[in-house]
This record gives C-alpha cells, structure tokens and sequence, in this order.
C-alpha cells in the first residue's frame, strides 16, 4: 500500500479520526499514524464525554456550538454507531453565594456571545435535578449543551473513516517532520516514511516534540486528571453536570453507569509511573472526587465505583486549543492543546480543518486559535 | 499513614510462607486477605498432599493451613482478614478496604500473593445458574457446608476436576460423568483411579455441547470430538443433571503488580498474564515480589516454597539477611522446589505424551484414556507383587514426587528410593504386619492390603474409605472393579479408624478368592 | 506489542455463526457475535473492544471473560491470544461503594 496521501494525519484520537472521516468523505486520500497500539488512546477515550458550550472561552464558543447546531444531532445516524449523544442541558451547580457570583460571571459572557444560558434558583434547579442535595442553591442551566459516549464516537470516526478507505497504522510512532522545498511533506516514523501534501499534527501532547522537527512551539503543559465509573443504575437524568468549584463533572450514562470526573487539587504536580498506555492513577483522587459527588449526590453514596483512570489534559498556555495552519511551513496543520475541551468540539474542529484543507477556507473563524498568538505579558 | 517493613497482599500459601520467612528474620510484616478467613485454597483442601515431608506430604491441605497461620501468629505477623486491597500505586503504597473505609499503608518491601481466578469455557447455556466453577463447588463444600447440587457433571480432567469429583461424591452428590476435550486424563493417574473406581464414567475426547435449562440447568448433552477438537456427528450423550462443574484452569489474578507498574508478560505456560520475574519472584520493580499462583499456575506445595522465597528475598532487599544467608536458604529452597517439578507431571512435560515410566514400563493407556487401570495392565507395576499372607499392593504406576509410603511402612516391604518419582517397589521378602500405615499415608489412595488366599476360598482386600456412613463390621454388599462395576458379593470383615490414619479410614472386605486383585471398592447393600 | 499494525489489511469478511447469540461478557452482556462483528468494524485490540462494546467493564472487570474475549478476537484476527495485549489494570480492584471509597481512615 502507498505511503503517501493527500493529507497524512498524526495522530488517531477523535479529532484526528473525525478529520480523517470529513477529509476522506470530501474524496481526499488520509492516512493517519498513530503511536499507541489502541486508536484513541489518549484524552479521547479518558474524558467525562461533556459536549457543552457553557463556560467556554468565547474564542472557542464558536466552535462548541457550532458542532451542536450542526454535526451533533445527527453523528449517530452518520456514522452508523450510536455515539449516545445527548442534547439535554447542562447544569453548573453552587452551594454558596460566591459560588453563584462565578456562575454569574460566566452565564454573562456566554450570553454576550449569543449563548442559551441563564441562572436558575434553588427550586428550579430541583425540578431540573430532582436527585440533587439540598445543600445546592443555583446553578447555571444551558438547555443545549449535554454529553455523549467518547469512546465509542472516536471509535465511530475510525470506523466510518476506515470504511471510506483511510488508511490506519497503529504502532507507528512519528518522530519527525520534513519539509521539502519550502512545505511540509515527508513524516518519518521510526520505521517508515509518508508523504502528503498536507500534514495535520493532532497528537495531544506528543504534538510538541513533533512539531519542534519543523521548528514550531505551542506551548502547553499536562495535568494528570482522574475519573471513576460506577456500576450500571437505574435511570436518574440526563443532564450534563459540572459545578462552579470544579469538584467534580460527569453525567449518567445511557448504560446506566455514572462517568464522573475530578481533581485532588494535586495535579499538576502528580507523579505517573509510565504503565505502558496507561497513565497512573493516585490513590488519594479518586476518594476525594467521591466525597465531592455526595455533597451534591447523597443518593448516589451507595453507588459501586468499579473503575478509575486517569488521563492527561493537555493544557494550552491562554486556557483554549491551538488551532490551524501555520504560515510559516506551508503545508502544516495543528489541532493540539484542547485543554480538556477536545471531545465535544472534536466534530466541529475535523470539517472545519477538512474544509480549510480542501477549500482554503473555514465556516468558523479559527484567526483566535492561531499558534503564533502567544506574546509575552510587557 | 502506617508503613511496614512488609506488606503481603494475600494470606494463603505462598503470602503465609513469605510472612513467615520475613518475620523470622525479624521483620515487621502485615498480611491482607478479602477473605474472612485465611489460607486460601489450602482451607478448602481436604484432602492429602502429595510429596515429600518437607512439602507437608500425607498432610490435608485445611491443617497445613492451620500450621502455617499458628506459625505466622507466633512470629507477630498482622493477619488482616475482610481486608480487600483495592490498589497498589506508586512508591508502594496500598489502599485497603477495611470495614467502612479505606486505610492507606505503605510497604518498604511488597509481596503479591494474589492467587488465581477459575477459567470458563463457553457452550450455549454456560450462563444457567448451576454451571459452576469446580472451586466455587469446594468453597460451597468445605467452607460453607453446602451441597453444590445432586446430580453434577464434571467438565476437566486435571488434578482439579479429579479431587473436586471425588470431593463432591463425599459430599454427597452423584457424579454422572467425567468430561475433558482433550484425549487424555491430564491430572494424577491415582486421583482418576479413585473417581473411576466409585462408579464415574470417563469421556475423555469429550465436550459438552450445550447445557439445556430455562431458569437453571436440568440436563447436559456432550458429544466426542476429534483430534482437532471437532465435534463429530450423532456422537451425543445426554444426562440429567442440576450441576455443571468446570475445571478447565486458572489464571493469575495479576492485575494488582500490572497496577504497580511491573513488567507483565502473557505466558500460556504460565497461565496467562503474569509478571516477568527472576527464578525468586522479584518483578521488574524493586521490592515488589510475586508468590504463588500469581507469578505462574501451580499448586500448593509449590506455592508454600516460592513463597518462602519471596520472604527471605523481601528480608535481604532490606538488610534484614545477608546476601550470603539468602542465596544459601535459597540454593535448599530451590532443590526443594525442583524435586516437586519432577516426575511426568512437571511443568516442563505438559501436554507432552509420555509412554513410558522412568523406569522403562508402558504407561497404562486405559488409564489415560478411561481412568482406571486395566486388570492386565496393573500386573507389570513393580507396586503389585504376589506372596502369601497379607501383603500391600500400590496401584501407582506414574512418576510423581510422591514418597510417604515408604517411610509408614516400617517393615521392609516398600522401597521408592532417592528418587521421589521412582514408582514404589513391594518387596516380596518385607514382613507385613497389616499395620494400615501405608494404606493410610497414600494421599493417592493408591495402595491396598491383600491376602489372596485365606485359605477358605476368600481374600480379603483392605481398602482406604473416605466417605460417610462408615460401613460396619458384618456389613454386606458389592465389591467394585476399577471401573467401579459390581463384581462379587462382598463383606466387611474390619473398619478400622485411627486417629493415625488422619480420617482415611481402613475398610477390609472379604470376596471370593478370585477377586482378590480385582475388588477395590466396596459398595454395600441399597 | 509495538508492532506497526495497518489496520487496513483484509481480515475477510464477517461470517455469522450459529452461536453468535451466546453471551461472553455477562456483566455487560456482550455476546460472541458482537465482539466478531467489532473485529470487522476495525476494533483491532483488547483495549478497543472494551471500549466500543463494554466488555469487560462490569462488575467483574473482565476477571471472567477476558480470556474468553481474548479467545474470540484472536481467531477472529487469526494471531494466537499472546499477541494480543493484556488488559488494563485499575484501581478499585473490587467494585467499592461511593461512600467507603470516599472515606478515608487518616490514622490507619
């Protein structure tokens, strides 16, 4: 089989496998390399599946709903996998009143960015939520946001795209890129070498390595973050949930089990011990996102955790993913640095960055995602 | 958080030997088990084992449980029972659910000692409730007093399946059949011969088909396959049954040093997912040993020594032994543990077809093949010799480290060797005195009494009897072929239970002079 | 294991069996067919079956049916089980309630 491609993507996590499924449906010819032995090994499969546009950074928001208006509703049906998405609201919860002031904060510049979103009080919070503690007083309420399965819509693009004839290699770690003649084309892994007239570089943090071969910096930093899932439950909601102290996240899942994710406060200075594909859990994380869950959930106390992971986020210096082509190596992508936002703009960012790869242009604007938009602070 | 010397994650043979080893060298050593109680698999092992003295040879497995827990108690090791590890995180840290909560310890030193989990293997209708795993029959058995079932069927013909089979009919059920795929018996020729001999049809070359039942299992249809494991046509048997026992392997439950960070390998000889480790037990992380089953299927006795390994290993990584004292314990432990992989059951001979005894007689095919020994076969065993007057008989005709016999009998009459795996010779000048201790000491139950000849047209045939009702003296009935067919009229004219004989009882039947070499159980009147 | 693996090399197609009804994952329960039918659909290791049908995610955490699985996905992809990478293993090791796990005991 040919080594080269139009478009050779680095990378099989969600928004290198939804890219190559838009590239590959728009006719052009995608191979994609991924290091792992697993497709979507990294934050694709470790994520808590939010698919939400509250509390975005405006410069993302754009994106994040977009991919709801557009491609969300109707993923399951074109991929032929049930991506369990659904599009019934998210609530960001609060206990005190300095907790409803940061709600408000963000409930204001959503709005300003013609987001649905508005606060809610104790009452209708309740009749939203009835399973919640009375402890909770407010919370943001977006109708439009909600959540979806991460693991099985990665594995959905892969799927849909390997149907349509783009070529996967798993096991093919990339070390460097090349330019030729003044435009990315050559991408050498440690047994072979691709060529392709464009070259998306989507590799979570690993993206950083690679692209200092062709001399380009994003900078960003990795923060381990844990999840638990618990035993399957009778149905309780379908919301997505996060809270203004950021204890916890996470939705009930349409098998039943809770998806729940967290922080000890602790991360970014934890320690992984490098189990091959698996980045480490510690052993004081998940009991902590435990106690922050009853808080909010008493109900769920009885609840069987029967799983953690943990997963890296790959943090973005200004908070929002890197985004696009990059002027000074014709030919070079990157979508990297999603800061824990990737998996519910994952379908939006792979036909934006299919349609900029085969028309030259996007329906979004990505300009406030460009990686040279780092400066320093005087 | 509390920190040990040693933390030891599983408290049955291999984590008790290890704590022992650790705590005589003056460590301060701390044991979790999930169980309620400990010991493992050995507590449910009522049987003897086999060996030699130094491997608890003739000892049922539930008291060298008992010795090996009062052994640990005495030293100051912390045995923590209901005490469910729940994670081994990095710089060996370990949580551990306990009542209500979860404690954190920490551990200069980590012995996992985890144990095995039961294989399945599937056929429609594997999932009806009363398709069980052949240990969750023993737990049910000789932990909890409870009757698995009525009827069973027994898929696996390894040591498992065998003492599971002869375990479940002391308990009181009716096995209808032995299954295994495979076209020979894998576990001890003496633990089938017993099976066989109660009456339980062999069918090796044999699979189950689908177990057949709405809400739980009311029958089982099996039928013959080939070499390659293909069914062949119209070869179906049914049986009614309300248990299905399957003793189709173990794996390790390793998860806890794959948590840990240490190197795993997936190692079919070993059974399945196991750490790398070195000939002790010590992963690719420092510190962190592996004992027992997790590192690799084996059994108990091996168990006990890879887990005094990894004791004194764990009492040299922390200064609490020499270099010198620890590859000198382990040189003797290592003898100890080669001789129990010796014979034609060692791990390196698995699944290889042996035809011939170290000594250089044809093994018994019908053995293999159907679980008893043929009457013409049993005559070329160096076990079965012939004189007047009483004298024992050893139906052992396989190479396994086995020895006990030789030294109950002290009168001259049985003769193994140096060797542990040389068959068991009689020795027609040996003076037998019909002490029963050879008898008795056979953990194969292997070896009989004989006169052939009273002298009133009878023999008497004394035989080992672990089932309940004891027949009584005068009591009359059947005496059984090897394959477990009534073949004479029978009576027993002795029982004899000692505390010597450890609850093996002695049972002598009187039977018609010409079945003197045939009669080897005994069934007594409906 | 760290092998280059083209994941778009013909495996043949997806051939139903008469036992492709019969249940591997009970927890989850996943049956044979559908663990086939997600070789064909490219889940080519342990780790995406798990991930795409739930094997193995249940209470048990595939302590009864990942060999099995294993098994399945080998034929399926005709390699031996060895060459399939071993599961994942993560805390808790038995499923824990929400409030036990949460409560940690500082003086133990």
């Amino acid at each position: 089989m040919s080594n080269k491609a139009d478009v050779v993507i680095v990378g099989g996590g969600v928004i290198g496998c939804a890219t190559a499924y838009y590239l590959s449906k728009k006719g052009k010819s995608v191979i994609v390399l991924e290091g792992s032995e697993n497709i979507g090994n990294g934050g694709s499969s470790r994520n808590g599946g939010g698919v939400r546009q509250s509390g975005r950074d405006p410069r993302e928001l754009p994106l994040a709903m977009y991919g709801i208006e557009k491609l969300w509703p109707h993923l399951s049906e074109e991929l032929g996998v049930d991506c369990e998405y659904h599009k019934e609201g998210n609530l960001r919860l609060g206990k005190t009143k300095k907790h409803l002031d940061i709600l408000q904060g963000l409930t204001d510049r959503a709005v300003a960015c013609g987001l649905d979103v508005r606060m809610v009080d104790a009452k209708e919070v309740k009749e939203i939520n009835p399973f919640l503690s009375d402890e909770v007083i407010g919370a943001s309420w977006c109708p439009t946001d909600g959540h979806a399965n991460p693991m099985v819509t990665t594995l959905a693009y892969y799927r849909k795209a390997r149907m349509q004839g783009v070529r996967f290699l798993t096991g093919e770690k990339v070390i460097s890129l090349k330019k030729v003649k003044g435009r990315v084309k050559k991408v050498i892994t440690e047994n072979n070498v691709y060529e392709g007239d464009y070259v998306l570089v989507a590799a979570g943090y690993e993206s950083r390595e690679i692209l200092a071969t062709v001399g380009v910096d994003v900078p960003m930093h990795q923060e381990l973050l844990e999840c638990l899932v618990t035993e399957a439950e009778p149905h309780m909601f379908n919301q997505m949930l996060g809270t203004a102290e950021a204890d916890f996240y996470g939705h009930q899942t349409e098998h039943g089990s809770f998806v729940f994710g967290g922080s000890s406060g602790l991360e970014l200075n934890n320690k992984d011990i490098g189990v091959k594909n698996s980045p480490s859990n510690t052993s004081i994380t998940a009991p902590c996102i435990c106690r922050g869950i009853m808080k909010y959930f008493p109900s769920l106390e009885d609840a069987k955790i029967v799983r953690t992971w943990a997963g890296y986020v790959d943090t973005s210096q200004d908070g929002v993913p890197v985004l696009g082509e990059v002027d000074e190596v014709p030919g070079l992508i990157i979508a990297c640095a999603f800061t824990g936002h990737g998996f519910g703009i994952a379908p939006a960012v792979g036909e934006q960055l299919a349609m900029l790869i085969t028309d030259g242009t996007t329906a979004i604007d990505l300009s406030p995602l460009r990686y040279d938009r780092f400066k320093a602070k005087i | 958080m509390k920190r040990y010397d040693l933390v030891i994650v599983g408290a049955g043979p291999s984590g008790l030997s290890a704590a022992i080893e650790a705590a005589k060298r003056g460590m301060e050593v701390i044991i979790f088990d999930e169980n309620e109680k400990p010991g493992g698999q050995l507590f449910k092992q009522i049987h003897k084992f086999f060996g030699s003295k130094e491997h608890h040879a003739k000892i049922r497995g539930f008291k060298i449980g008992q010795e090996l827990l009062k052994e640990a108690n005495e030293l100051g090791v912390e045995v923590v029972l209901n005490a469910t590890v729940i994670g081994l995180y990095d710089d060996k840290e370990i949580t551990v659910k306990i009542g209500d909560g979860i404690n954190h310890y920490k551990g200069d030193a980590v012995i996992v000692a985890t144990g095995a989990a039961e294989n399945m293997v599937t056929f429609p209708g594997w999932t009806l409730p009363g398709v069980i795993g052949a240990g969750a029959a023993q737990t049910m058995m000789n932990l909890h007093g409870i009757k698995p079932g009525n009827k069973v069927l027994m898929l696996g013909s390894g040591n498992v399946g065998l003492v599971v089979s002869f375990q479940l009919m002391q308990a009181g059920c009716e096995v209808v059949a032995l299954v295994d795929a495979a076209p020979r018996v894998g576990g001890y020729g003496v633990h089938a011969a017993k099976v066989a001999r109660c009456g339980v049809p062999f069918y090796l070359s044999h699979t189950i088909k689908e177990v057949e039942g709405d809400e739980f299992v009311t029958g089982v249809t099996i039928n013959q396959v080939d070499s390659s494991f293909i069914p062949i046509p119209d070869t179906e048997k049914h049986f009614d049954v309300d248990t299905v026992c399957m003793a189709v392997g173990l794996s390790p439950m390793s998860q806890l040093l794959k948590m840990a960070g240490c190197e795993m390998e997936d190692n079919p000889k070993r059974g399945g997912q196991v750490p790398i480790i070195d000939d002790y037990g010590r992963t690719s992380v420092p510190g962190i040993i592996a004992a027992g089953d997790v590192s690799g299927i084996e059994e108990a006795s091996s168990a006990m020594i890879e887990g005094r390994m990894a004791g004194i290993c764990a009492a040299e990584y922390l200064g609490y032994c020499t270099k010198e004292e620890l590859e000198e314990n382990l040189k003797i432990l290592e003898d100890d543990l080669e001789s129990l992989r010796q014979g034609m059951f060692a791990p390196k001979n698995r699944g290889k077809l042996i035809e011939k005894t170290e000594e250089g007689i044809d093994i018994s095919t019908n053995l293999l093949e159907k679980g008893y020994i043929s009457e013409k076969e049993i005559e070329r065993y160096p076990g079965v010799t012939h004189k007047v007057g009483i004298h024992p008989v050893i139906e052992c005709t396989q190479n396994i480290p086995c020895n006990p016999c030789q030294d109950a009998c002290k009168k001259g009459c049985i003769s193994i060797g140096a060797n542990i795996t040389n068959l068991p010779i009689v020795k027609t000048e040996g003076n037998c005195i019909n002490c029963g201790m050879c008898v008795a000491s056979c953990s194969g139950q292997a070896i009989f009494l004989v006169d052939e000849d009273t002298g009133d047209g009878s023999s008497t045939v004394t035989m080992p009897y672990e089932f309940i009702p004891l027949p009584e003296v005068g009591d009359k009935g059947f005496g059984l072929n090897r394959k477990g067919e009534k073949i004479c009229e029978a009576e027993v004219v002795s029982v004899r239970a000692v505390k010597a004989f450890d609850h093996t009882n002695l049972l002598t039947i009187k039977v018609p002079k010409e079945y003197a070499m045939k009669a080897r159980f005994f069934k007594a009147l409906a | 294991m760290g092998k280059v693996i083209d994941r778009n090399i013909d495996i043949g197609p997806f051939v139903p069996a008469p036992d492709d009804d019969m249940l591997i994952c009970r927890c989850e329960e996943v049956t044979k067919g559908e663990i086939r039918k997600a070789v064909h659909d490219g889940m080519w290791t342990m780790t995406e079956i798990r991930r795409y049908l739930r094997s193995g995610m249940g209470l048990c955490q595939g302590q009864t049916c990942s060999r099995l699985v294993k098994g399945i996905v080998a034929r399926e992809l005709g390699v031996s089980p060895a060459d399939l990478e071993p599961a994942t293993a993560r805390s808790p090791m038995r499923p824990i309630e929400m409030k036990i796990f949460g409560c940690e005991e500082v003086d133990a």
